[in-house]
């Protein structure tokens, strides 16, 4: 058991940083793709400042970067769409890898870049000719020099962009966008330079101000040179996480080996009888703590490693483009370390107090005989109502007021902790939209937001192999209503079966099925105008009726449901309205799409939204938002792993917290044990008595917990979802479910153990007097 | 009546070199309510023989018969539930469970066996015991002598026909290892009960109606009032 209980400190130590460190390498490079590996980036710097700054001996590269019409607010224009304009040294290249080159060379005087999808679209190749059009109506052209890998901003945004070299990019911004354009340095430092002092040092020389600089944090803070208070809060949870672990990994090592000591102390006695002095029995169990270290640290490491292997699998396999840089089969020397020094530093502070125990046995225990000797019992058994096997199992649980109240609060703290942990994933579900399961992968969007796309449109879509699911919205926008509250405007919006299927989640009363049939609208909760009673739409409820001036025929609507939220925004806090897509027709006349959302199949061809988007024509703004919602999905998968991963570090210590002191209750009562088989308690009633004895610690644990555990997540709940979703709290069952199996679980395991060391137990050995 | 009967009875510890018999061949039979003591030098086979008699370790070769039943063709759960009606176990350490108060220890066994005590039988138990007045009271405020009256009391309460105890008086001064030996004998023959012990004390078996010796795991008759019975 002892060396079990090194083997899992060493192991989640090891697993914690090893994952930590897979994570930072992960960020790394993600933080590399998405922001460029520079570490500093500097406003408003001459060319004569650029070219001192790039000869400074700790700096590695130096490149200056600029950006045209990056929000999309002037009329940059190729082929009709709006396009981002940026300028760079070639040196850029080194530290923006996201601008991957596919073929071609970079831009000369009149020179471009062009991304693969405008490239494909466009159908351009090398030596081509881009025309682009400028707010004050004139052209530029320019020849395609090289073609680079799509961003996901200008996919998302369904906009183009050229890339072309620096002395270009200003003659183009000095044509009238002077104050448009974000002209920066970006620096990158070479390996193990101090960062922070090197910008310090730059500020001071070049009489930079603040606000001039600015840092990569994020890449800072996945080497360590960030001073960033959010990510040195991350820093900061992880080191308390590993002294939470070590914390734990040295009570459950000290609890099993003062276990095991126990079981052993007529030898100590006997040790000290034969004239081993009281350091040399401490000696002895510190040596022996350290000997199961030969061969239980290398597994905890081992098994570390493992685990990391496969969360790192896991990640992968769960958002393949987020997490594609995540090492497969690395090591993590930090992991690797940590784990083992830890491991050592703990079994060295673990086995202090049981060697202490040890050497303080008397040699008198040997001769003796009373080795086994408990505290005085005080109270006797009542065993009016029960079983006596049962009552002497309680009475064992309950006898030592001590151990049971440690032993209570362990599982009422594991339970508390679980379900207070719980809440932050249902806010995770609220607050990231691309983990709803309405999130679209791609959008096409009316470009003036009307209702022209063709209802056909969204069939055909259907139609392809890829395409899993198809589903749009018409939109009615600002339509004048007048509710219990006065004059108000609102959207109306159709949904058809898919969306009503997914809002039955988000319904927090009335009834879907009436508007769905045409019956009435739902309304969508509007936190800012949160009655004293959660849920209550302000004045809009069910059963309310609502008038309407659509397109100048005045109708009623009535409001058959509320539902909590709906994945839209308005502009300015107009109330949201919902009904079917032939309520919507009745209403307005508007047979086609304002919107038509899709979800591709998880192995669709990687050409696939290039057909879409045939089918969909030109004339449509075409979002798509795979690759923004992959990163965002893997940044909660992360989350989410952490929060379950330490959830299950909490039950997993819990559950060794159990099996020990069991374990610890049945070695100080094995000669009893022995004596009650004598007499005729068969194993299955002994067993029944060592059940009872874990099933009191559980029972109180879980009582206590519950007792705490769930107002604690009603609170949390209400205070992170109820009030800015309106979803009122319920009762959180499937966590408590589990939780409770879970110490269910253990405290079966924990029974188990001891059950069989009974049953091989031999009742001659045991009760033999010594 | 024959109520024990033991048949080529064999135990041998370890393998090979170190292999050990602690009982050879060993052979008798005991009658309703006859008392015999048997004697030996440590670790001569005594506890062995007296263990295997009642079925807490298993012969290595062997039958033992107890009133017409072979306690070793029974499973583990049938033997302890057979142990539990009809052997009682006295030890020399006693082997009081110490949460449990004088009279719930001595009603014990009736309660593992989901029997209701008759109060009556009880009260004239402890009374006989003469720890009536410590009912009440656990085993860790009891004297040596009066926690051997509480084991005794446990292992009568239950009628069984068969009495084992393992020196009942090796932890006793000699006034009350006499106390417990009259009590014993006493209690035996107002219940017509066979008692197999194991003793030392060789003043002890002028009680015994046989004496058995065992030597190197070899059982010896010594003789004694054979066949007579203690009513």
């Amino acid at each position: 058991m002892v060396r079990i209980c090194i083997i899992l400190s060493v192991f989640l130590v090891t697993a914690i940083f090893g994952m930590a460190d897979m994570e930072i390498r992960s960020q790394n490079i993600q933080a590399k793709r998405n922001y460029g590996e520079w570490h500093v980036g500097i406003r408003d710097v001459s060319d004569e400042e650029a070219e001192l700054l790039s000869l400074r001996p700790k700096v590695a590269a130096c490149t200056r970067y600029d950006t045209l019409n990056y929000r999309l607010s002037m009329d940059y224009e190729i082929a009709g769409k709006k396009a981002v304009i940026a300028g760079f040294d070639e040196s850029a290249l080194d530290i923006f890898s996201a601008v991957e080159f596919l073929e071609g060379a970079f831009p000369q005087e009149g020179e471009a870049l062009v991304g693969k999808d405008m490239q494909k679209r466009l159908n351009l190749k090398i030596g081509d000719t881009v025309i682009l059009g400028c707010p004050d109506g004139r052209e530029r052209e320019y020849r395609v020099s090289g073609i680079i890998e799509q961003l996901p901003m200008l996919a998302e945004k369904d906009v183009y962009g050229i890339s072309m070299n620096i002395e270009d990019f200003r003659k183009l911004s000095l044509e009238g966008a002077q104050d448009n354009h974000d002209s920066l340095v970006y620096l990158q430092f070479s390996p193990w330079c101090n960062i922070r002092k090197e910008i310090r040092l730059i500020r001071e020389s070049f009489g930079f101000s603040e606000e001039q600089m600015g840092g990569n944090e994020v890449l800072l803070a996945t080497i360590g040179q960030s001073s960033d208070l959010s990510m040195l809060a991350i820093y900061g949870i992880a080191f308390l996480l590993a002294v939470l672990v070590a914390v734990a990994g040295i009570l459950m090592i000290t609890s099993s080996l003062s276990s095991n000591i126990a079981q052993r102390t007529e030898f100590f006695g006997l040790l000290r009888c034969i004239g081993a002095s009281r350091e040399q029995v401490a000696c002895f169990v510190k040596r022996q703590a350290l000997y199961w270290c030969r061969t239980a640290i290398p597994a905890g490491v081992l098994t570390g490693t493992v685990v990391v292997w496969i969360l790192c699998a896991v990640l992968r396999f769960l958002s393949p483009t987020y997490f594609a840089d995540m090492p497969g089969l690395g090591i993590s020397w930090i992991g690797l370390i940590c784990g083992s020094l830890l491991g050592i530093v703990t079994v060295l502070v673990s086995s202090a107090s049981p060697a202490r125990k040890a050497s303080g046995v008397s040699p008198l225990t040997a001769v003796s005989g009373n080795a086994w000797d408990r505290a005085p019992v005080r109270k006797a058994v009542s065993a009016r109502l029960r079983r006596v096997e049962t009552a002497l199992g309680f009475h064992h649980a309950l006898g030592n007021r001590r151990n049971f109240i440690l032993m209570t609060c362990s599982f009422a703290f594991s339970i508390i902790l679980f379900l207070g942990f719980t809440v932050t994933i249902d806010f995770m579900h609220y607050a990231v939209k691309p983990l709803s399961p309405q999130a679209p992968d791609i959008s096409i969007v009316s470009p003036d937001n009307t209702c022209s796309l063709p209802g056909y449109l969204a069939e055909r879509i259907g139609e392809l192999r890829d395409v899993k699911r198809v589903y749009g919205r018409r939109f009615a926008y600002d339509v004048p209503i007048e509710t219990g509250a006065g004059q108000e405007s609102a959207y109306l919006i159709s949904y058809e079966r898919h969306q009503f299927a997914w809002a039955q989640d988000s319904l927090i009363e009335g009834s879907l099925q009436d508007t769905e049939e045409g019956g009435g609208v739902l309304a969508v909760y509007r936190p800012e105008e949160a009655s004293a009673a959660p849920g209550n739409a302000a004045g809009l409820k069910t059963g309310d009726v609502i008038r309407a001036d659509i397109g100048g025929t005045q109708c009623q609507l009535a409001v058959t449901g509320i539902l909590s939220e709906c994945p839209f925004n308005t502009d300015s806090g107009q109330r949201i309205l919902i009904c079917s897509e032939d309520t919507f027709i009745r209403l307005t006349g508007e047979e086609g799409y304002t919107i038509i959302d899709l979800q591709m199949t998880r192995d669709a061809a990687k050409d696939a939204a290039e057909e879409i988007r045939e089918l969909a024509g030109e004339d449509v703004v075409f979002s798509d938002k795979r690759l923004r919602n992959a990163e965002v999905r893997g940044a909660v998968y992360s989350f989410a792993l952490f929060v379950y991963g330490f959830l299950g570090v909490i039950a997993l210590i819990s559950a060794v917290n159990i099996m020990n002191s069991i374990a610890m209750s049945v070695s100080a009562r094995l000669r009893e044990y022995g004596a009650m088989q004598a007499v005729g308690m068969d194993s299955g009633q002994l067993l029944l008595m060592i059940a009872a004895e874990a099933a009191a610690y559980g029972l109180w644990g879980i009582l206590l917990g519950c007792g705490i555990g769930i107002p604690l997540n009603r609170f949390i709940y209400e205070q992170m979802v109820t009030l800015r979703w309106g979803t009122s709290w319920d009762f959180p069952a499937l966590p408590l479910g589990i939780i409770i199996l879970v110490m269910v679980v253990s405290l079966l395991a924990a029974v188990c153990g001891p059950a069989r060391r009974i049953r091989e137990m031999s009742v001659v050995d045991v009760i033999a007097d010594r | 009546m024959e109520i024990l009967k033991v048949l080529g009875l064999n135990k041998v510890y370890g393998k090979e070199e170190n292999q050990v018999n602690a009982l050879r061949d060993v052979n008798f039979t005991m009658e309703k309510g006859e008392f015999a003591a048997v004697v030996g030098e440590s670790g001569s086979g005594k506890s062995t023989l007296l263990n295997c008699i009642g079925g807490l370790d298993l012969p290595t070769a062997g039958k033992v018969f107890l009133d017409g039943e072979d306690l070793y063709a029974l499973d583990e759960k049938k033997r302890t539930i057979f142990r539990r009606r009809n052997i009682g176990f006295i030890f020399q350490a006693f082997h009081l469970i110490g949460e449990l108060s004088v009279e719930q220890n001595i009603i014990f066994p009736l309660l593992l066996d989901r029997q209701k005590p008759d109060k009556e039988k009880l009260e004239e138990l402890m009374e006989v015991l003469g720890i009536a007045d410590r009912r009440k009271h656990l085993p860790g405020q009891l004297s040596g002598g009066q926690m051997q009256r509480v084991a005794i009391g446990r292992a009568l309460i239950m009628r069984p026909m068969m009495i084992l105890a393992d020196e009942p008086t090796g932890n006793l001064d000699s006034r009350n290892s006499r106390d417990v030996m009259d009590l014993l004998v006493r209690a035996a023959r107002h219940y017509q009960q066979t008692i197999l012990m194991i003793t030392h004390n060789m003043n002890l078996t002028s009680d015994a109606d046989r004496v058995l010796r065992v030597t190197d795991g070899v059982l010896k008759d010594l003789g004694g009032k054979r066949h007579e019975k203690l009513s």
